[in-house]
C-alpha cells in the first residue's frame, strides 16, 4: 500500500508546533527618514501674475513598531511636513493663445503633523488591526479610523486580507475672506479594501488588491479660483503586485500595476518597476522606472471659465487634467549590524504629451518634482 | 566574524550553540537564551523529574486527566502522526516495556511478564482532549525523549533566528540544527559518528541549513545468553527490533529527521530502507554487518 | 475592458502555476526586498506625494486613513 510521502504529513504537524507558528514581529524598530520635495519652477514666461517659487516641502518621518507581550504589536508613526512656495491660482487665456497661470500672491508657509497609532493582536493564522490617524495643519484637520484583518491559507502561501476605513475632514482655508473663499467646509471618505496575497513558488509571489473608496463633501480646491467639483466621488482602483527573486544574480525584481477609475471620468494607469541588486551581503542598489497616465476629469478645462454659473463643474487643476509622468528613480540601502541606511532620489516629470489620453501639452503648470530622501532604521 | 561557542549539559547530554556574529554582546545573549529554552524543555519534559509535566501525567496513570498547555498538546498531536506513520511502531506509551527488557537481565521475560506489560502499551489507549490527558490504567506512561530533544533544536535555533543571528547551528547530544551558513555562504561540516568507533566519523557532510539527526542502537544494546538484543522495542509485539543499527537524516527540520531516522530504526531493516526511501530525503544507514546504504554522504 | 480581461486571464494563470512551497524552502521569499510592501515609511511617503500631486489613490489592499489633501 503506497501511502502519502510520510515526510510531507510528519513536515505539517510539526508546523503546528509553537517554535514554528509565530507571525508577530520579534524585534521592535525605529525608523526616521528626512526628505525634501522640490517642484520645479513653472516656466517664466507661462506665468502672467505672481512668485515663480514652486512648492518646497520638507518632510520629517518617525516611526516605532514593537511586539508587546506575545501576541500583540503596536505601530507608531509621526509625519511632520514643512510646507512653502505659491500655487497656481487660476488658468487664463494669454497671448497668442497660450495658458497662463496666475498664481497665489504670497508665498504660503504652513506646517502639517500627522499621527497614526495601529495596534495588532495576533493569533496562529490571523490577525486583526485598528489604527487611528489624526492629521493638523492650519487650515486643515483630518482624523481617519481604520479596521483591517489577515488570513493566512494553505500553510501560509496564501493570505486573504480586508480592510475598511473612515475618515472625516474639515477645511478651513486661511485668508477665506479676503479671497471670497469658504469660510468652513467639511468631507468624509469612507473606504472597503481587499487584498490577495499568493506564494507562486520558491521564488516568486504576487499580490492583487481592491480598493473602493467613495468621499462625499466639499470636495474642491478652496484657494483656486473657480473651482467647483461634484460633492461626492466614488473610485476603485485595482493593484497587482508581482515579486521575483533571481538566484544567480542576486536580486529581486519588483512589477506592480495599478488600474484606477472614478466617477469625475478619471481614468488611469500606473506601471512601477524596481530591480533590488544585491552587492556583497550588506549593500543594495535600487534603480526604478514608474510610469503613470491619466485622463482628464470630465468638468476640468485648460483655462477658467468666469462666465458659467457658480454652480456648474469646472476647474483647471492640473492634477484633473489628461497627462503622462515618469519618474526616475535610485536607492541605495547599507545594512551595518542592525542599523540599515538607505539613500534615495527620484525625479519626477509630468506633461500632457505623456499620457495616454491624447491631451497634448497646453498646461502650464504640469507637474515636475525632486525627492531626496535619507532614512535611518534601527532594530533592537 | 567571530565564532563563539557556549557548550552546556541539558537533556542528559552534551549540548553546543555555535553562532557567528559581529555583536559579542547579542550572541552571548542569544547563547543565553538558547541555554535557558532547553533548560525549559528538559525540566517540563524530562521524566526524571519531579516537576516535569511527564511525570504529573505518569503518576495520574489510571486516576485522573492532567490538563496541559497547548506546547504539550501539540507535542502529543506531532507524536499521535508519529505513530500513524510509522504504522504503531513510533509508541511515546512503549517506555514501559523497559522493566521487562533491561541491560542486567539474564534470562528472557516470561509470556506471562510480556502479555502484562503489553496491556499497559497503546498510544490508541491515551484519552485526550484539547488540553488535556488521561492514562486510563495504573503503570501506563508516556515519555517525550524521542520527540522534545530534536524538537528543542529547532526551537533553540528559530530563537537565534528571530535575534537576528544569521549564521551558525545549535547541537544536542548529535541533534544538529543549523540556524544558516557559515559566514560567506558557506557550508558547516558535520561529521556523523561511526557506529562502533566513537571518536572517528563515519563521512562528513556539508551542509548551509537544515539539520540531521543520528539516531542508534549501537550504544545500547545488551546481551542474553548468546544473543544481543537492542535497546528498542517494538511496541506491538513487544520484542526487540532486530533491523538498521544507525541511521542519519538530512531534513529540514531536526524534529522531522529524529521522528523519521527512530521510524526507519523500528522496522525491520528492509522495512527501514524502504520507508527512508519513500521520504526522499538524503540519509545515511548503517546495518549490522557495517554496511551502508543512501546517498547523504554523497 | 480588454486590459481586464487580459488581467484576469493572467491572474487566473498564475494560481494554477502556484505549486506547494514548503516552510523550509521560503528563504527567499523571506527577504526584505521581496515583500510586498518594502518599507512602511518609504510606502507612506510615496503614497502621499503621488496622491497629492495626482488624481488617483490606493490599489495597495489597504484600507489607509485619510490623507488631508484637497
Amino acid at each position: 500500500m503506497r501511502r502519502t510521502n510520510p515526510l510531507l504529513a510528519l513536515t505539517s504537524a510539526a508546523m503546528a508546533l509553537p517554535a514554528f507558528s509565530a507571525t508577530q514581529p520579534v524585534e521592535s524598530l525605529i525608523s526616521i527618514r528626512a526628505t525634501v520635495y522640490e517642484e520645479e519652477d513653472a516656466p517664466a514666461h507661462q506665468i502672467l501674475v505672481g512668485a515663480d517659487d514652486r512648492y518646497d516641502i520638507d518632510i520629517g518621518q518617525f516611526r516605532l513598531l514593537t511586539p508587546i507581550g506575545s501576541d500583540w504589536s503596536v505601530d507608531l508613526s509621526v509625519t511632520h511636513e514643512a510646507m512653502s512656495g505659491a500655487s497656481p491660482w487660476y488658468n487664463i487665456q494669454g497671448a497668442n493663445q497660450q495658458t497662463s497661470l496666475i498664481m497665489s500672491g504670497a508665498t504660503i508657509r504652513d506646517a502639517r503633523t500627522e499621527v497614526s497609532l495601529t495596534t495588532t493582536r495576533y493569533q496562529d493564522d490571523s490577525s486583526i488591526s485598528i489604527g487611528l490617524t489624526r492629521s493638523d495643519e492650519d487650515d486643515y484637520e483630518a482624523k481617519a479610523i481604520s479596521v483591517s484583518g489577515e488570513w493566512d491559507f494553505n500553510n501560509k502561501l496564501s493570505t486573504l486580507s480586508i480592510g475598511l476605513s473612515y475618515s472625516t475632514d474639515d477645511i478651513r482655508p486661511t485668508d477665506a475672506p479676503n479671497f471670497g473663499r469658504v469660510l468652513k467646509e467639511d468631507k468624509s471618505s469612507h473606504s472597503f479594501s481587499v487584498g490577495w496575497g499568493q506564494i507562486l513558488n520558491k521564488h516568486s509571489s504576487l499580490h492583487v488588491g481592491l480598493d473602493i473608496t467613495s468621499h462625499d463633501g466639499f470636495l474642491s480646491d478652496p484657494y483656486k479660483l473657480r473651482d467647483t467639483r461634484p460633492d461626492d466621488r466614488l473610485e476603485w482602483a485595482l493593484g497587482l503586485k508581482y515579486r521575483r527573486y533571481f538566484d544567480n544574480q542576486n536580486a529581486a525584481l519588483h512589477l506592480d500595476y495599478r488600474y484606477y477609475h472614478d466617477d469625475w471620468g478619471i481614468n488611469s494607469h500606473t506601471l512601477y518597476s524596481a530591480w533590488y541588486q544585491s552587492l556583497g551581503s550588506d549593500f543594495k542598489l535600487v534603480p526604478n522606472l514608474r510610469y503613470y497616465s491619466q485622463t482628464k476629469a470630465d468638468f476640468y478645462s485648460v483655462t477658467n471659465n468666469f462666465a458659467l454659473p457658480l454652480t456648474t463643474n469646472q476647474s483647471s487643476d492640473f492634477r484633473l487634467a489628461g497627462y503622462g509622468a515618469y519618474t526616475f528613480g535610485l536607492k541605495a540601502i547599507y545594512d551595518i549590524d542592525t542599523w540599515r541606511v538607505s539613500l534615495s532620489v527620484d525625479r519626477y516629470i509630468s506633461s500632457e504629451d505623456y499620457g495616454h489620453s491624447g491631451s497634448k501639452g497646453e498646461h502650464p503648470a504640469a507637474v515636475k518634482f525632486l525627492l531626496t530622501s535619507i532614512g535611518l532604521d534601527f532594530r533592537f | 566574524m567571530e565564532l563563539s561557542r557556549h557548550a552546556f549539559t541539558a537533556m542528559g547530554c552534551p549540548c553546543e550553540v555555535r553562532l557567528f556574529c559581529d555583536d559579542t554582546k547579542l550572541a552571548e545573549e542569544a547563547a543565553a537564551r538558547c541555554v535557558a529554552e532547553a533548560r525549559r524543555f528538559e525540566a517540563k519534559y524530562s521524566r526524571y523529574l519531579p516537576g516535569s509535566i511527564t511525570t504529573q501525567i505518569n503518576s495520574s496513570a489510571g486516576r485522573s486527566p492532567v490538563t496541559i498547555d497547548p506546547e504539550t498538546a501539540s507535542i502529543l498531536d506531532y507524536s499521535g502522526v508519529c505513530f500513524e506513520q510509522s504504522h504503531g511502531l513510533f509508541d511515546i506509551t512503549s517506555g514501559v516495556l523497559r522493566t521487562i527488557w533491561h541491560p542486567t537481565m539474564q534470562t528472557l521475560p516470561t509470556n506471562e511478564a510480556l502479555d502484562q506489560c503489553l496491556s499497559l502499551v497503546g498510544w490508541n489507549k491515551i484519552q485526550r482532549s484539547a488540553d488535556s490527558i488521561f492514562l486510563p490504567s495504573a503503570g501506563m506512561e508516556v515519555d517525550f525523549g524521542g520527540v522534545v530533544k530534536e524538537y528543542a533544536a529547532d526551537a533553540l535555533a528559530e530563537i537565534a533566528k528571530s535575534l537576528g543571528i544569521r549564521s551558525g547551528l545549535i547541537n544536542l547530544g548529535g541533534d544538529i540544527r543549523i540556524i544558516g551558513p557559515q559566514p560567506c555562504g558557506s557550508a558547516w561540516s558535520i561529521g556523523i559518528t561511526h557506529p562502533t568507533e566513537k571518536d572517528s566519523a563515519f563521512a562528513v557532510i556539508e551542509v548551509e541549513e537544515g539539520a540531521i539527526t543520528t539516531s542508534g542502537s549501537y550504544e545500547r544494546y545488551f546481551e542474553i545468553g548468546e544473543n544481543k538484543y537492542s535497546h528498542l522495542i517494538n511496541p506491538i509485539t513487544g520484542w526487540p527490533v532486530s533491523g538498521l543499527l544507525s541511521v542519519s537524516i538530512f531534513a529540514p527540520l531536526a524534529i522531522v529527521a529524529g521522528s523519521i531516522a527512530s521510524i526507519a530504526l523500528l522496522n525491520t531493516k528492509e522495512a527501514g530502507l524502504e520507508f527512508l526511501n519513500e521520504c526522499h530525503l538524503p540519509y545515511l544507514a548503517i546495518d549490522q554487518n557495517m554496511d551502508s546504504y543512501g546517498n547523504l554522504a554523497k | 475592458m480588454a486590459k481586464k480581461i487580459v488581467f484576469l486571464a493572467l491572474f487566473s494563470c498564475c494560481l494554477t502555476a502556484c505549486e506547494t512551497v514548503q516552510p523550509w524552502e521560503r528563504g527567499r521569499l523571506a527577504k526584505p526586498e521581496m515583500q510586498f510592501n518594502a518599507d512602511g515609511s518609504d510606502d507612506q511617503l510615496y503614497s502621499q506625494v503621488y496622491d497629492s500631486k495626482e488624481a488617483s489613490s490606493g490599489g495597495n489592499g489597504t484600507a489607509g486613513a485619510g490623507c488631508g489633501c484637497n
